[in-house]
């Protein structure tokens, strides 16, 4: 041991090091999605139907949920592209990466009539942002038949419409009786 | 709650296969339905559930929580998820029961491997600054364990061929395995290195696949079956994360794990053994002090049909079959984690005669 200090030496500046990943996923559309894909390409909205409480869910996810009981293509019903706002934030768009928006925008869930689960992320159209309200009736504004595609739909659960419906156009009319949506306002 | 008095009352699995075109929660479903189906229950009278699965694999951040729909979570259920095979949460259903308020736990495990590239997801289990960014995966790390395990004089490339012969042939008897065949060891000697030590038939297939067990306590247990298949005994033992921290030609956690389940109480006549590439079943053989006339693998293990997350699970379901049909009084169940052995179950499996 020296009996003198060392003269302080520089600290090393600390190595930092980027160490990016990707990974690529390639999965295959289900069965009912597939037809949920197929149907809406054709302006149709499909769903599956339980044969046990009557949901009826909005793309099919092959079973359901509640009761799980498996359900194939014999429990697939048709929805109307008309629906109920049962939810809905506005959003002031900031800039990020992937960002197209520069306007305030709503975006809302619909409740299809017919239909027991909502959609998610829609936009509202034909009323100012700060009318929108839950209860608000709204129809579906498809895209022109030869822009639709299967853009969007995935096998993971969180199918979208957006390849082939913009989004929801206020229909002008008077808003849905609470009773017919209140279960599903989160 | 005795420790040794807790049984597997049902179980099911779906058939191991490259690719389906169903969603995880699908998969999961269909072998929950059954598993229920055969253990004779009504899904509410499950009073703790428990999954294995890998968002990872998946490819979504909480990827697990759309599989729960499988379980029926309506009306509310109590449940549990581990980031490891399904055997993992068949040790936690376990424990669970313990306390004695339940008797009945669901456990299942799943993985879909078909929408990724496993040598590109595996090493990111893996430390990520040396081990990672070389992309270390699977094949290369079971590579290397075959290369240890040669040059230790512990096993040769005919010890791996005679693993392989076995298994697949084996498999000719399982419905679920994917890949089944009929060669010799000399066939399969006379073939070329795939990742020298190893031979292409040296690997798993590439598997889609789930799995699901229910346990019920003693009394219960003895109510809904008169073939109660009991778990004796079950520990789990883990070693170093990092491959080149310890000994990769022997599993001292799996001897240990073993040890802790009881296998020295008595002879075993079935072993099944989640070994996903060849040498590592000889690996876990001789850690295990497993001899001829113990038959292993008679489903053809992980070298036939290898479900990530599940193919552990599915060990312990095979061998409780061979206890439940009486091929075997007691039998030997092993699971792994990680890479190359790293983590390691077993469990020991007795029926009541």
């Amino acid at each position: 041991m020296s009996d003198t200090k060392p003269a302080e030496e520089a600290k090393p500046e600390p190595v930092v090091v980027d160490r990016f990943c990707t990974l690529t996923y390639s999965d295959r559309l289900s069965p009912q999605t597939v037809r949920f894909a197929e149907e809406l390409v054709a302006g149709r909205i499909l769903g599956q139907k339980c044969p046990v409480c009557g949901r009826v869910y909005i793309p099919g996810k092959g079973y359901c949920p509640m009761d799980v009981v498996k359900m194939d293509a014999s429990t697939e019903v048709f929805v109307a592209d008309e629906g109920t706002v049962t939810g809905f934030t506005i959003i002031t768009p900031v800039r990020y990466y992937g960002q197209t928006k520069t306007e305030p925008f709503i975006y809302a869930s619909v409740l299809l009539d017919g239909a027991s689960s909502v959609l998610g992320g829609q936009e509202i159209t034909g009323i100012a942002n700060d009318e929108v309200r839950i209860g608000l009736r709204v129809k579906a504004t498809w895209k022109p038949e030869a822009e639709r595609t299967t853009e969007g739909h995935s096998p993971r659960g969180w199918g979208s419409v957006e390849g082939s419906i913009d989004g929801f156009e206020w229909t002008g009319g008077p808003d849905a009786d609470r009773s017919t949506y209140e279960e599903y306002v989160i | 709650m005795p420790l040794n008095d807790i049984a597997i009352v049902g179980w099911a699995q779906t058939p191991g296969v490259r690719r389906t075109d169903t969603t995880e929660t699908q998969m999961c479903l269909d072998a929950v339905l059954r598993a229920v189906a055969m253990a004779g229950i009504d899904r509410r009278e499950i009073g703790f559930t428990c999954s294995g699965s890998c968002d990872y694999l998946t490819g979504g951040p909480f990827a697990f929580v759309q599989n729960l729909e499988a379980a029926g979570a309506w009306p509310p259920i109590s449940e549990s998820h581990v980031e490891m095979d399904g055997a993992w949460a068949l040790y936690e259903a376990w424990v669970r029961l313990h306390t004695g308020d339940i008797d009945i736990a669901l456990v299942y495990g799943s993985g879909k491997s078909s929408p990724s590239d496993p040598s590109l997801l595996y090493p990111q289990q893996l430390d990520p600054y040396f081990l990672e960014p070389l992309g270390l995966d699977p094949v290369s790390l079971a590579g290397l364990q075959a290369r240890a395990l040669l040059d230790s004089g512990k096993a040769t490339e005919r010890d791996f061929a005679e693993v392989v012969s076995r298994n697949r042939r084996n498999a000719k008897d399982n419905p679920n395995a994917q890949l089944t065949r009929d060669d010799t060891v000399e066939e399969l000697l006379a073939k070329g290195y795939y990742c020298e030590p190893l031979r292409a038939h040296d690997l798993p297939p590439i598997t889609d696949g789930a799995a699901a067990l229910v346990l019920a306590t003693g009394e219960k247990a003895r109510q809904l079956t008169k073939n109660p298949v009991y778990i004796r005994g079950i520990d789990h033992r883990i070693e170093a994360h990092q491959p080149g921290f310890r000994d990769l030609t022997t599993s001292v956690s799996t001897k240990l794990a073993a040890e802790k389940a009881g296998l020295g109480a008595g002879p075993v006549q079935v072993a099944e053994l989640y070994a996903p590439f060849s040498p590592q079943e000889v690996i876990l053989r001789q850690s295990l002090g497993l001899d001829d006339s113990v038959s292993i693998n008679p489903s053809g293990g992980a070298l036939a049909s290898n479900p990530m997350m599940a193919a552990g699970l599915v060990r312990i379901i095979e061998a409780a079959s061979r206890v439940a049909d009486g091929t075997a009084k007691r039998a030997l169940a092993h699971a792994t984690n990680g890479q190359a052995l790293q983590h390691n179950l077993v469990c020991i499996l007795e029926g009541d005669n």
